[in-house]
């Protein structure tokens, strides 16, 4: 089908280190973390890993400080692309305003100097091109991403410029949209795996930033169209912000398209907003959410971790793949496959530009809270307690390192390699050491991870679930504090 | 093979450009000794492949005690068979950088993985074991159960509207193989044995009744080669009784209200009974969705929910299915405002399509989407498999997803019209009503 178009990845297949090498297709029997997991290692598995070379893109930075990177891909004819805008998420709402930040992204698109709400949605819904602008309840950054067919890029790119530069905040819109977002705000705590992370964020980091998930509806309702112009006016600036076009178009096009479309961007002279890290919170406690009648207990546990740039990462993402992340893990393997106890449970690694979070998650039917939260806990300790296995680490690190291969497929998440390492100012040769980093980790390292991170004394438990019936389960791991679902403390020790 | 338009071309022409030709998928189509279909399309635009395996086996082949069976079964799947351990399937694939799952609705159970290039004789090796030699125990089968019915809980039972997905199909279907949920009743997945499975497997789960399809950085020959060695000794089966997807026709609306202690706003659902995929007026159905309630631009967002402001959301769909079929429509009420008067509004917008003009552009729209869809899923080698393997199951044609895009070309708006007063009357309709209910002794809110 498409054209052959390889060149700029270089393939070979390695033996990437002595321990991998070692296991053929016989690989050494070690005893299974479970029995949920049985190897009988006759598969015939290659034992090599296919390494890849990422294609880099051609990056340039125009005189108003927007830095643009383009990875070209002719394979098929359409495009993608993102902007991101550090200092216009909602980490830099006003303290009285909680999510202005993304009210203000919601509403950019709903009318601009030149365009109605409706031409905008109907100009990009016939050429079914998506444009979006959306800033995370703590997010440092907006970010505006949009894709189509090749033949309508210039003019998605015109209507991203217009909805950037000039949005007109209509008051007609505000109110529109205040509406839409009440019912959105109101539904959205019917869901239990909104409040269990809505908690989780509030008891991990306190006043910070990072403790916002969604906005309140009565930050919505004072919520003014002055505000927003603001808002727009002072934090959607190019000095510091990136745009990354990948697909069916060269960088001499997307650079003559964006000088002209956003010509009126001009640099702020701002300096590159402030980011604070989290203050460490002391001790561990269980907040339960009161949510009658449900049927699950939702359970987060975890605590803060580190920052993008610490030089803990990878080894506490190699610790974490041991551990859950994904089927593979042993929260997977253990809660679900042996015990039967969940549908879904693992764990992750939130690494923003501040200290940020490791979480492990998963829903168990109510009757199994007690033994699941227990066996979850007691998963998290064994990671401290013991040395992983060395083919547990090696087939960790084989995981991670040869599924780069799978991103080859899709330019835009490729390029995505490359605006980590431009927003977080990783060295320029950060993704080709990759595979070598990850290799060098031991299983000591792991453990001193695990230790470092997942003690039980900075962890914390969040559970929601039926007050009738869970509510006593959870006095016996600790110090209980409970909410109602609407977020009011209803009790507690 | 080809694209008709360079990038230079169509710049210059900017939007109202000459629609690109996008590219085809090419791949060849054939069958094992045993039955098994298999298709492949060799591409080497990345060091990837991917393998669908899609078995003609849905919920709709389930006896009647056995709802959710199927589904209950492809977690089987990952149990181990002759040479390959519990859980070592995927321990396998995602431990040496692929990805993979399973899923099932009405039609068919799908398996996939995508996996780095030097890995198909393993992904070939994976599918064609458990195909052969499914390993069937009691501990394996009460432990997915209890996986399975946590899935339920999670998805449905512990979810506002979560009754209300179920209740929509029970109401407007009375065909007994497509009326209940793919995830099926709480009493019936107890039910489930054994010797349940044991069958299963061995009258769906035959070669004869599967096809493959292997798409990305492989060659033909080599496919072919570890498809003989590993799927060509595995013996066919006598085919699967042929499901009854007959139903007679509703003759009166249906109505239905239901309270839900996990709301917090209420919902309107109203569905309509529609042919199947492989009537001659899917294009045309699939159009009219588009139009009634796609996107903001969409007849029911423009009238209802910016003119009227009746809801927050009004949305326009038809599910796939080979069998009796349902065109769907999902609102939320503003509230305040009555569900009477949205219901209403939904209706008079219906009539407004029937018989009031259609522009162009809302045609032109159709067929963007359309070929917007058609280009996104060419990307990824699964996609291309996946799609593949369906256009085989449901058209018998592979190919068929090739040519959608362009057949839209001669779709004309009097066809839309049509379709919209032979299928959208009131006595094949049925509405459900969801109300939230105040939590028992707690607060439930609204």
């Amino acid at each position: 089908m498409m054209r052959g178009h390889r060149s700029a990845i270089v393939l070979s297949t390695i033996a990437f280190s002595a321990v991998l090498a070692a296991q053929g297709p016989a690989p050494p029997q070690q005893e299974s973390p479970t029995k949920g997991l049985v190897r009988k290692g006759k598969v015939p598995v290659s034992n090599e890993i296919l390494r890849t070379r990422l294609p880099a893109p051609a990056e340039i930075d125009l005189p108003n400080g927007l830095h643009v990177m383009v990875l070209e891909d002719h394979r098929l004819p359409q495009v993608n692309f993102q902007a991101f805008i550090p200092g216009a998420g909602g980490y830099y709402d006003p303290p009285d305003n909680a999510g202005l930040a993304s009210f203000t992204a919601s509403l950019m698109r709903e009318g601009t100097a030149t365009q109605t709400s409706d031409q905008i949605s109907q100009r990009l819904e016939v050429m079914a091109a998506g444009l979006a602008v959306g800033a995370g309840g703590s997010a440092t950054e907006a970010t505006v991403t949009g894709n189509c067919l090749s033949e309508h890029f210039p003019a998605l790119i015109e209507m991203a410029a217009d909805v950037m530069l000039h949005p007109s905040f209509p008051e007609e819109e505000v109110a529109r949209f205040k509406q839409r977002t009440r019912v959105a705000l109101t539904q959205t705590r019917a869901n239990p795996g909104f409040l269990a992370q809505e908690m989780f964020q509030r008891v991990v980091y306190g006043d910070h930033p990072a403790s916002r998930l969604l906005a309140t509806i009565p930050s919505l309702e004072k919520t003014t169209r002055d505000a927003l112009v603001q808002f727009h006016k002072t934090h959607y600036v190019p000095d510091h912000a990136a745009l990354a076009v990948s697909g069916d178009v060269s960088m001499a096009e997307v650079r003559a398209l964006i000088l002209d479309k956003f010509s009126g961007w001009n640099k702020a002279g701002t300096a590159p907003a402030a980011v604070t890290d989290p203050a460490p919170i002391a001790g561990s406690k269980i907040y339960f959410v009161a949510r009658p009648n449900s049927v699950q207990t939702n359970l987060i546990v975890g605590g803060q971790a580190i920052e993008r740039t610490n030089p803990d990462y990878d080894a506490l993402m190699v610790m974490n793949k041991v551990l859950g992340g994904g089927p593979t893990g042993r929260l997977f393997i253990h809660l679900r496959e042996e015990k039967g106890y969940t549908y879904g449970v693992g764990s992750s690694v939130s690494a923003p530009m501040h200290r940020g979070e490791w979480a492990a998650s998963t829903s168990v039917r109510t009757e199994v809270t007690e033994p699941a939260l227990h066996d979850l806990l007691a998963e998290i300790a064994l990671m401290r307690d013991q040395p992983v296995s060395d083919q547990e680490l090696a087939d960790a690190k084989r995981a991670m390192i040869a599924s780069f291969a799978l991103s080859l497929e899709n330019p835009a998440q490729l390029l995505n390699y490359y605006v980590t390492r431009w927003r977080y100012h990783l060295p320029a040769d950060y993704w080709d050491r990759y595979a070598e980093r990850v290799g060098a980790i031991g299983k000591e390292q792991a453990q001193t991870i695990a230790r470092k991170y997942l003690g039980a004394d900075r962890l914390q438990i969040v559970a929601v679930g039926d007050p009738a019936k869970v509510a006593d389960t959870l006095k016996k791991f600790g110090t209980v504090e409970t909410y109602d679902a609407d977020g009011k403390r209803v009790g507690g020790d | 093979m080809r694209r008709l338009l360079t990038v230079g071309l169509a710049l210059a022409l900017g939007a109202s450009a000459a629609a690109i030709t996008p590219p085809t998928i090419k791949f060849s189509d054939a069958r094992l000794k045993n039955g098994l279909r298999l298709i492949i399309a060799e591409d080497h635009v990345a060091p990837v492949f991917s393998i669908a395996v899609v078995y003609n086996v849905g919920s709709r082949d389930e006896r009647p005690g056995r709802t959710g069976f199927a589904h209950l079964f492809e977690h089987m799947m990952f149990r181990g068979s002759e040479n390959v351990g519990v859980g070592e399937h995927f321990y396998t694939i995602f431990s040496n950088g692929g990805t993979m799952n399973g899923t099932t609705n009405k039609e068919r159970t799908l398996y996939f993985e995508t996996m780095p290039a030097n890995q198909l004789e393993a992904g070939v090796f994976l599918e064609a074991d458990r195909m052969r030699s499914l390993a069937i125990t009691k501990e394996s089968l009460d432990n997915q159960r209890n996986a399975v019915q946590e899935e339920r809980r999670s998805g449905l039972d512990n979810q506002p509207y979560g009754h209300t997905f179920e209740a929509i199909d029970e109401q407007a279907i009375d065909n007994p193989a497509y009326k209940h949920s793919v995830i099926g009743s709480m009493t019936d997945l107890n039910a489930a044995s054994v010797d349940d499975v044991a069958s299963f497997f061995r009258t769906y789960y035959a070669p004869n009744n599967a096809i493959i399809a292997v798409t990305g950085d492989v060659t033909t020959s080599r496919v072919l080669e570890l498809a003989r060695k590993y799927f060509e000794p595995i013996p066919s089966q006598p085919a699967p009784p042929p499901v009854d997807i007959t139903q007679a026709p509703q003759i009166a609306e249906r109505r239905l209200s239901l309270d839900d202690a996990l709301a917090r706003v209420p919902r309107l659902d109203i569905s309509y009974r529609i042919p199947s995929n492989l009537s001659p007026d899917d294009d045309s159905i699939e159009v009219l969705a588009l139009i009634l309630g796609s996107g903001r631009s969409s007849r029911f967002y423009e009238s209802i929910v910016r003119q009227k402001q009746l809801a927050t959301g009004a949305a326009a769909f038809a599910p796939n299915s080979r069998g009796p079929r349902l065109f769907r429509i999902s609102a939320t009420p503003i509230p305040g405002k009555s569900l009477e008067d949205l219901e209403a509004a939904i209706y008079g917008e219906i009539e407004r399509v029937k018989s009031g003009p259609i522009s162009d552009w809302e045609i032109e729209k159709a067929r963007n989407a359309t070929r917007r869809q058609f280009v996104g899923g060419l990307q990824s080698s699964l996609n291309r498999a996946v799609q593949l393997a369906e256009s085989a199951l449901i058209y018998d044609n592979p190919g068929e997803v090739n040519t959608r895009y362009a057949r839209l070309d001669k779709l004309t708006v009097a066809d839309v019209q049509r379709v919209a007063k032979q299928y959208l009357t009131p006595a094949t309709r049925s509405v459900v009503i969801t109300r939230p209910k105040a939590a028992g002794g707690g607060r439930g809110g609204r």
